[in-house]
């Protein structure tokens, strides 16, 4: 019964949540809060997909904003081939390119002339390096620490791949000067009420499309492995496969949010795939609460709120920087599961007291404590 | 032959950089099984210790070894006392509490000496390179490997030869039996914890006159000790220097055919496809496991 009420009261949780950022607009039209209340729900959406697979399966990937990197360069590519003429050089080249003595169009920049194949790509190819990276790293049995240490070696070369390859990706300076992406008739500029709402409406969709997956068989079993891999291993499940399942469609749900990111801050740059938001990502996760998806997902919204509330100059963010870390050993040491964990503890302590006094007597017994196996 | 012998020399002086750092986080880690993600960031202090020294006091980089080796070491042992041994049981939240503290002291380093590279100077006697069989090669490349052969093997003296060693190895083994025979587990993790820092802040020192000195510099640093610590496994001092040694040399081959970049990545894949071959590191031993 009561597992049965913690779950409509999470349900309830996480739509009134929902419910609250979807109506931000109708309170808010100034298109330069709009634009800052979309990257902090973009961030909300890449935390989330750190959660799917640090929280609930226990893969801690260091190197998460390489598919929010990925995906960001795929939209950016689409957006940067419909640039009118005039900024894309000669013969619709990127004007970058032109700058860089290249006289084709490479081959891999060929088929984003069509934003199909480029929303496919955004999401395809990170789970792509995903896959590769997990077929290797899973099957090995390689676990724990060792693949966090996997995923920041790819998140670092793959960064300075694209940075050396100048010629090809727009290097340091990354691709900028794109157009408006518009589909269907609607246009998603930067500023624009409907890029907020395609934001808030994904991630409303995965955090129930991550809800449901987590109750499932598939997600009780990625649990059971994030608690103890070799017990299920002897159940006869193959741990590499499920490992390797939510390790892409992590990568995946962050190839999403980069390409939303592209639409919001209208460029792609190497710095969205370099460590310090990586590092970021950690953060948000383990702050909000990396075993909830809505915990994560707020973590992020929250976090870079109030870093984007108070100020934007170099030294602030310098030591903005600085109390980050501090918050995050705080939290590591002290409420592994994070704040949204606070909430649990409220309920059971009001649980505890429900049955005690239905019972007349303090039990001890009843108290379970809901959270110490994601704190491993 | 007249190409080989300065590459195998490039290759040499990587390859000892990398194994300073890479023998401190295999020791960390064999040891206490602490990811230590600051490891990078305690050879970004050496370097700054490196650069402050010699503003400050104008002091010779070779002098100033002992003090950063010092200065480093107690940071290490501070980190240690301070955040680390709580966490002891919980392996994969020292990861995320290493990375804090690198986030720290990447910040503190960038609000008191400010973000811009900084240079630090060679020592003047090794500017000029030597002349040998025939063969000229930079007198500082040969320092640098001279001075992590004498690192290695006071590191394999500590470690198979002293009472510290002794104990050290034990506590390895079986942390609680050793207890029981009276070591005191807290002290030896902290000084193994300040040894590797203490390494690793050397290491810092002597790349600072080759590179620029930045506050995030550490980072590629870490992630290359890791892939030797990944692929040498991490209960073997032969394994690490031998992996060192292979990923130093593979960085200067590959570099020396296409660029830096290339290099790193290949000496990636390379390193991700042998771990789907030997799960365990090229190197591995028999060892007790958690």
């Amino acid at each position: 019964m009561t597992s049965q009420r913690q779950a409509l009261h999470r349900l309830g949780g996480y739509a009134a949540v929902c419910v609250l950022i979807l109506l931000v607009p109708l309170f808010v039209s100034d298109g330069y809060l709009l634009n800052k209340f979309a990257r902090y729900l973009v961030f909300g959406i890449l935390s989330l997909a750190l959660s799917l697979s640090w929280g609930y399966a226990g893969i801690l990937n260091l190197g998460q904003a390489a598919g929010f990197g990925l995906g960001s360069y795929c939209m950016a590519m689409a957006l940067k081939l419909r640039t009118i003429p005039i900024q894309t050089g000669a013969g619709g080249l990127p004007d970058f390119m032109v700058w860089n003595n290249v006289h084709t169009l490479p081959w891999f920049w060929q088929p984003f002339h069509s934003y199909a194949f480029a929303l496919l790509a955004g999401i395809g190819v990170p789970v792509l390096v995903a896959f590769l990276i997990g077929w290797f790293v899973f099957r090995a049995r390689v676990s724990g620490v060792y693949v966090a240490i996997i995923t920041l070696a790819m998140l670092v070369v793959i960064n300075l791949v694209i940075i050396d390859q100048q010629r090809y990706t727009g290097g340091f300076n990354g691709i900028t000067d794109l157009t408006t992406f518009k589909v269907f008739g609607v246009e998603f500029g930067a500023y624009s009420v409907s890029t907020y709402y395609l934001a808030a409406v994904i991630l409303t969709l995965l955090l129930f499309l991550g809800l449901a997956l987590m109750n499932s068989k598939t997600g009780l079993i990625l649990q059971a492995i994030r608690d103890d891999e070799t017990r299920v291993r002897y159940f006869g499940y193959d741990v590499a496969n499920y490992q390797n399942f939510i390790f892409c469609v992590s990568a995946g749900v962050a190839g999403l949010a980069g390409m939303l990111y592209t639409l919001v801050m209208e460029f792609a740059s190497p710095t969205f795939l370099a460590v310090p938001i990586s590092l970021s990502i950690v953060i948000w996760c383990a702050v909000g609460g990396r075993a909830s998806l809505l915990g994560a997902a707020l973590g992020a919204i929250v976090v870079t709120g109030v870093q984007g509330s108070l100020s934007d100059s170099k030294t602030f963010l310098d030591t903005w920087m600085l109390i980050m870390g501090a918050l995050f050993i705080v939290v590591v040491l002290f409420l592994p599961n994070g704040l949204i964990s606070i909430v649990d503890v409220i309920r059971d302590k009001r649980e505890r007291r429900r049955l005690a006094a239905a019972a007349g007597a303090p039990r001890r017994t009843a108290v379970v404590a809901p959270s110490r196996s994601a704190a491993r | 032959m007249n190409s080989i012998i300065p590459q195998i020399s490039v290759g040499l002086s990587i390859a000892s950089i990398l194994l300073l750092i890479a023998l401190g986080l295999a020791i960390i880690y064999g040891t206490m099984g602490v990811i230590n993600l600051a490891h990078g960031d305690f050879v970004m202090l050496g370097a700054y210790t490196v650069w402050f020294l010699q503003k400050q006091f104008a002091m010779n980089l070779i002098t100033t070894l002992p003090f950063v080796f010092a200065f480093v070491g107690a940071v290490g042992w501070l980190a240690e006392r301070m955040l680390i041994r709580h966490l002891y049981q919980r392996p994969l939240d020292t990861i995320l509490a290493t990375w804090g503290l690198g986030v720290i002291m990447q910040q503190a380093v960038r609000l008191l000496a400010g973000a811009e590279l900084r240079y630090v100077k060679m020592p003047d006697f090794l500017i000029n390179p030597v002349h040998f069989f025939g063969y000229e090669d930079s007198a500082y490349r040969i320092f640098i490997f001279a001075l992590a052969v004498a690192l290695l093997i006071a590191t394999y003296v500590l470690i198979y030869k002293t009472e510290f060693g002794l104990r050290m190895r034990a506590i390895t083994q079986n942390r609680d039996v050793s207890r029981c025979f009276g070591i005191n587990a807290g002290r030896v993790y902290a000084l193994t914890f300040a040894y590797g820092a203490g390494l690793a802040g050397i290491a810092g020192a002597l790349v600072s006159p080759l590179k620029s000195v930045a506050p995030d510099m550490g980072t590629g640093y870490v992630v290359d000790a890791f892939l030797v610590v990944v692929l040498g496994g991490v209960h073997s001092l032969l394994g690490t220097v031998a992996s060192s040694y292979v990923i130093g040399q593979a960085d200067a081959v590959l570099a020396s055919w296409s660029d830096d970049t290339i290099a790193k990545a290949v000496v990636f894949l390379g390193v991700v496809v042998l771990i789907r071959l030997f799960p365990q590191g090229l190197f591995a031993m028999r060892v007790r496991r958690s």
